[in-house]
């Protein structure tokens, strides 16, 4: 929390002069936005439904992996709720800042990452982005040599649970920052 | 074409389904989500699930008109209602996040036709046919028809 929305009246208003401090001179941030629609309560049975799908998708898959794989699409679908939780839990798992900040940027840094995991970010990036094209053979095939097919479809399965939830993220403007690490685990 | 994998883990299809079903049901507006889903199949080259939803749209009487202009909605006229218009126009927003987030005015026209919980359903709706449009096409899965 910032000190611009904090307007207790407890103690001695040091929260507010803080505050108007901050604002005089441009050192303060923006207001923290508020939900457009508290999703998972107007439609509990969709949420229920989620959460089965999020649960049978990640069966079998490598944590560290579908982590990876988490951020970067929402990196793509710009869900800032679902990069503070991912991000978060990655670090929790004990994944490096260095991995998490280069994924932005994976093809510059490929020697951050294994063969595999490059060819999951790349299979990640393909189904993400799937209005600009379709899934190219290259890239899937890249995919199929190291996964085998059960978890390939496993794979799949799961970048498009995280693209559902990207898509609720930034639809119902779901706001970062509260996250605790492990708290939807 | 290569073939690709046709394996879809059991439980990851019937959590799938139950998705799809819990929102439709929720939006309450068989033929409305037809519109919306076979939209958003266009929009993410999906011939599998065009296949299958003109299909069902089909046999909900949703008219031949609509299904014919769906792919250029804005300009159709009086084709089209304003409320399909504004469900239309958040489903894009909802399936082409990669170019930008969902505008204010798109969700605010949404919110003008829609009560908060037949937004949720409509957003859960968007979110479930872009499930299947990306486990089909991903996996390259040919079109199979529709049998009522």
């Amino acid at each position: 929390m910032s000190a611009q929305t904090t307007t207790t009246t407890t103690g001695t208003g040091t929260d507010t002069d803080t505050a108007d401090t901050a604002a005089a001179d441009g050192s303060a941030r923006a207001p923290e936005h508020a939900p457009r629609l508290s999703w998972t309560e107007r439609a509990p049975e969709v949420y229920k439904a989620m959460i089965r799908l999020d649960a049978a998708a990640r069966r079998g898959l490598d944590p560290a992996l579908y982590e990876l794989v988490k951020i970067r699409a929402s990196q793509l679908n710009h869900c800032a709720f679902c990069l503070d939780m991912h991000t978060k839990d990655a670090l929790a798992a004990g994944e490096s800042v260095e991995r998490i900040v280069q994924l932005g940027a994976w093809e510059e840094s490929r020697h951050f990452y294994t063969e595999k995991e490059l060819a999951a970010i790349e299979l990640t990036e393909a189904i993400t982005v799937l209005t600009d094209g379709f899934v190219p053979d290259e890239v899937y095939e890249r995919a199929a040599r190291h996964f085998e097919e059960t978890e390939l479809a496993q794979l799949i399965a799961a970048i498009t649970v995280i693209n559902a939830w990207n898509r609720f993220g930034v639809s119902t403007r779901m706001v970062p920052g509260h996250y605790q690490p492990g708290q939807h685990a | 074409m290569t073939t690709r994998t046709g394996h879809l883990d059991p439980a990851v299809a019937r959590a799938l389904s139950a998705l799809s079903a819990a929102a439709k049901q929720g939006l309450g507006d068989p033929a409305l989500a037809e519109l919306v889903v076979i939209r958003a199949s266009q929009l993410n080259h999906c011939a599998f699930c065009l296949d299958l939803h003109l299909g069902i749209a089909r046999q909900h009487g949703v008219p031949e008109r609509q299904l014919d202009l769906l792919a250029a909605w804005e300009e159709a006229g009086d084709v089209f209602d304003a409320r399909e218009r504004a469900a239309l126009a958040l489903t894009e927003a909802i399936t082409v996040l990669t170019d930008g987030f969902v505008p204010d005015e798109v969700y605010e026209r949404a919110a003008r036709h829609f009560d908060d919980t037949g937004l949720a359903h409509l957003v859960g709706l968007v979110v479930a046919i872009n499930n299947w449009n990306r486990v089909m096409v991903s996996r390259r899965v040919p079109p199979g028809g529709y049998t009522p």
